[in-house]
This record gives structure tokens, C-alpha cells and sequence, in this order.
């Protein structure tokens, strides 16, 4: 049996009290909220924190909607209710998606949407669809607030721009404008408990139903030390009409925008080859959903 | 201020099987270890710890979860439902009579996580599709019965109870 090791746990009951008990211990405290990460890194002993702070009895975390126009999702809720809301199935189809296929249904009951970011895996479920929404994260702290674009969150794998004393305590995602379609297709062995081989996360706004691409965007996950921007594919997409020949051109260029690695799940070759298919077929959907069909 | 801290043991209830249970527990034992080894509750299973097979799945608070990856102390006030919980006195559920009919039982170590993973799936929907049975039950491996068994028993119960 796997024993975790000893640690000093702390429950605060609001945030302010929360941000100061990480603040008065100094980054020597990690947050548990689902545990489904943190709780099997410390059995694996590659992590052992001397505090461990709860954030499950701080309830504004666990709160979620629309806010001037935006929707506001608290980082401790949990995945399965993000495939539950109306208001993510219904403006956030592709989270909601994501959600769906993030580890098992029993993980999907204790993992929260904050930890799926913080860890900041590179073949982690959730980012992609929020950045192809262009999410942004709220990180408190005894210092403030501070608001940063889930753009400029990612350092590489494991590592983020967020401070030891932080805590992302919601996640924002402002109102797509109008005619806007969004996919995401994650490739694995099996459907469930798999890590993505490749993932991607697309979505298109056209300026009418029938008229040219306003806006793209093209994630791509598992192929790089963190999700990436297809680049050249978003730059081929906007401002043009939408053709199956120009989504097969943007997914041509997508293959190219990423820097895999070969592992135990896929070689290099086969994960560049899999982002075509996936960006072609998730940028149809897109383009369908944008149509309003 | 509901603030606690604590490396020592603290004093936490659980509502298990609706029985209520007041037990001091170290902060870095998990639900699974505090229903089997203070609770004697053995049905509850411990595979992998790492929350990949589901043999320790558990309701909690109406939703199944592998209860390796619960602190105790995160469980606390929680209502929690395990195997032993299920059957009624000496009548089994009709979903462990249907595991039972159907041969969907062979080494029975991940027996008890399936029947709470169905049951949580039929209490919701009675009446299940195949592939939403399969995947309810996608996060609890077995290694014996190639789950179709599993899945004809979970489908005969679901028809038993709608009787």
C-alpha cells in the first residue's frame, strides 16, 4: 500500500484566510483541492510538502456564472459539473467536451478545473478549449489580485508564472461574440484514464454566417512543453472565406507548428501527422457550430 | 471560523452507510485506509493507490470516487455510501443478485467499485444504453471477465428494478 507522508493540513473557511495562511507559510504549503494530482505525487514521493492547505470549505471557489457579460467559473469546481451547467454545455460546448473526456468519471468527480491548469501539464484536457477562448485566471494573494491571460500562463511543463503564495481562484472566460464555433478532439489508446497522444482545440468566428473568418484560433496539446498557438494556421485562416481547401491548408501548417517528442504513447512523426487530422476535423466542426448548423 | 490545524490526529465524522461515525484521524490517511482499518469496513478495496483502477470507489456525497485519492479529513460531514452499505439485510441489490446471475463476478476484487459506479449510474438513469454503462463504469478496471459479463449484469438490473 501506498502511504502518503506526513504533513501539517490546514482548512480555511474564506479566501482572505487562505491566502494569509499561504502567505505566513512562506512557499513552504501546497493546495490540495481535488487531490487527484497532488495525492498521487506524494505517494509516489516525488512531492512532500510539510503543509497542505484545503481550499474544499472555501465556498466562493466553488461558484460559477455569468458576470458582466463573462462567465466566471471558480477554480474548485469540479470537472463532472462542467459537463453538467447549462451555461458551459451551451456557451462553452468544447470545455464541456474536455471535461468529458478528462481521466475517468471517478476522477472526474474530485478533479477540479483549477488543478487541471495549475499543474500545468503539457497534455492537460482543459486548457486548450479556455485558450482557444481566450481565457484569463485570477490569482490571489495577500499581495492582491492579479488577472493574466491563460496566454501568458504556461512556462513549461509543471511551471507557471504563479507565485508560491498564489492561489487561482477563478477563471474567466468573456462572451464570445456572435457566429462563433469552438471544438476540441482528444486522440488516446482507449476513452478513458488516458493521457492525450494529441489533442486539439479550435475555434472560429466568421463576421456573418456565410461571410469570412473574423477570428481563429488553433491549440495544440501533448505535441509541445506546453499547449501551443498554430501559428501560421490561425495567421491562413483570418480574414478569408471558409473553403475545405483553406481548413486543409490551415491543418497542413498546423503539422508544422509543433515540435513533438517521440514517447511510449506516439512517436513524433505520428503526433504531427494526427494534428493535421485533428485541426481539420475540429476547424469543421467549428465552422459548422459558427453557422449555426 | 472553521479553520483546523493539525499534523496530530483530529476528530472528524462520517456518515457511512447512514451510520455516524466520530474517529480521530492523522491528516495523511486516506478515506480508504480510515473505512478499512478503523471502520473494518473491508469491502472497500485498495489496488493501485493512484486512483487508475476503482477498486476503492465509494459514494460520496451521491457521486462515486476513488477513495485512495480522499484525505479522511477532506471527508469530513460527508455522507458516504460503500459496499456493505448496498444490500438490504440479508436481500442482496438487485444489481449484486444480477453480478451474481451473470457470472459477472470471477477474483471479486473490483466487484464492490463496480456495483457503486452502476448503482450511482442507475440511480440517475434507469434505464441505461449499453455504451453509457460502459462508460460509467470506465473508471474501475477488472482483469478477469472482460467486462461484457459486467455490462449484461448492469443492463438485467437495470430491467429487474424498473419491475
Amino acid at each position: 500500500m501506498l502511504i502518503l507522508p506526513k504533513f501539517v493540513y490546514y482548512e480555511p473557511g474564506d479566501m482572505s484566510e487562505a491566502c494569509k495562511i499561504m502567505s505566513d507559510l512562506n512557499g513552504n504549503a501546497k493546495i490540495i483541492a481535488g487531490g487527484t494530482d497532488i495525492l498521487v505525487n506524494m505517494k509516489k514521493g516525488l512531492l512532500s510538502p510539510g503543509y497542505l492547505v484545503s481550499i474544499s470549505k472555501v465556498s466562493e471557489l466553488s461558484e460559477i456564472g455569468p458576470v458582466n457579460g463573462s462567465i466566471s467559473i471558480g477554480a474548485r469546481l469540479i470537472v463532472a459539473k462542467l459537463t453538467e451547467f447549462d451555461i458551459i454545455r451551451k456557451k462553452l460546448p468544447s470545455l464541456a467536451k474536455a471535461a468529458g473526456v478528462l481521466g475517468s468519471p471517478l476522477i472526474r468527480n474530485r478533479a477540479t478545473i483549477g488543478g487541471n491548469i495549475v499543474t500545468a501539464r503539457p497534455a492537460a484536457d482543459l486548457p486548450p478549449p479556455l485558450l482557444a477562448m481566450g481565457a484569463k485566471v485570477k490569482l490571489e494573494s495577500t499581495k492582491g489580485v492579479r488577472d493574466v491571460a491563460l496566454d501568458d500562463f504556461f512556462l513549461g511543463p509543471g511551471v507557471t508564472v504563479m507565485r508560491p503564495d498564489e492561489i487561482l481562484s477563478m477563471i474567466v472566460v468573456d462572451e464570445l461574440p456572435p457566429f462563433t464555433g469552438s471544438d476540441y478532439i482528444k486522440l488516446g489508446h482507449r476513452k478513458s484514464l488516458e493521457i492525450a497522444i494529441v489533442a486539439v482545440a479550435s475555434r472560429i468566428t466568421l463576421n456573418a454566417p456565410d461571410g469570412e473568418i473574423k477570428d481563429a484560433k488553433v491549440i495544440l496539446s501533448s505535441v509541445a512543453p506546453t499547449a501551443i498557438h498554430a501559428v501560421s494556421a490561425e495567421k491562413v485562416l483570418i480574414g478569408e472565406k471558409p473553403t475545405d481547401a483553406l481548413l486543409e491548408k490551415a491543418a497542413r501548417l498546423a503539422g508544422t507548428d509543433c515540435t513533438p517528442i517521440t514517447d511510449i504513447r506516439g512517436g513524433a512523426e505520428y503526433r504531427c501527422a494526427m494534428v493535421e487530422v485533428l485541426t481539420k476535423r475540429t476547424l469543421s466542426a467549428a465552422l459548422k457550430e459558427a453557422r449555426g448548423k | 471560523m472553521r479553520r483546523m490545524r493539525c499534523a496530530m490526529k483530529q476528530i472528524i465524522t462520517l456518515f457511512v452507510n447512514n451510520k455516524e461515525y466520530e474517529i480521530a484521524v492523522a491528516p495523511n490517511k486516506t478515506l480508504t485506509q480510515v473505512l478499512r482499518d478503523d471502520l473494518g469496513l473491508m469491502g472497500t478495496k485498495e489496488g493501485c493507490g493512484l486512483g487508475d483502477c476503482g477498486a476503492c470507489t465509494v459514494i460520496l456525497d451521491g457521486r462515486p470516487v476513488n477513495s485512495c485519492l480522499v484525505l479522511a479529513v477532506q471527508a469530513n460531514g460527508s455522507q458516504i455510501s460503500t459496499i456493505e452499505g448496498i444490500a438490504e439485510s440479508h436481500t442482496l441489490h438487485p444489481l449484486q443478485q444480477a453480478f451474481v446471475d451473470h457470472g459477472a463476478i470471477q477474483c471479486g476484487f473490483c466487484t464492490p467499485g463496480m456495483v457503486l459506479s452502476a448503482k450511482t449510474l442507475l440511480d440517475k438513469n434507469p434505464d441505461p444504453s449499453e455504451y453509457e454503462i460502459r462508460e460509467a463504469i470506465s473508471g474501475n478496471l477488472c482483469r478477469c471477465t472482460g467486462y461484457q459479463k459486467i455490462v449484461e449484469a448492469v443492463k438485467a438490473a437495470s430491467e429487474n428494478m424498473k419491475e
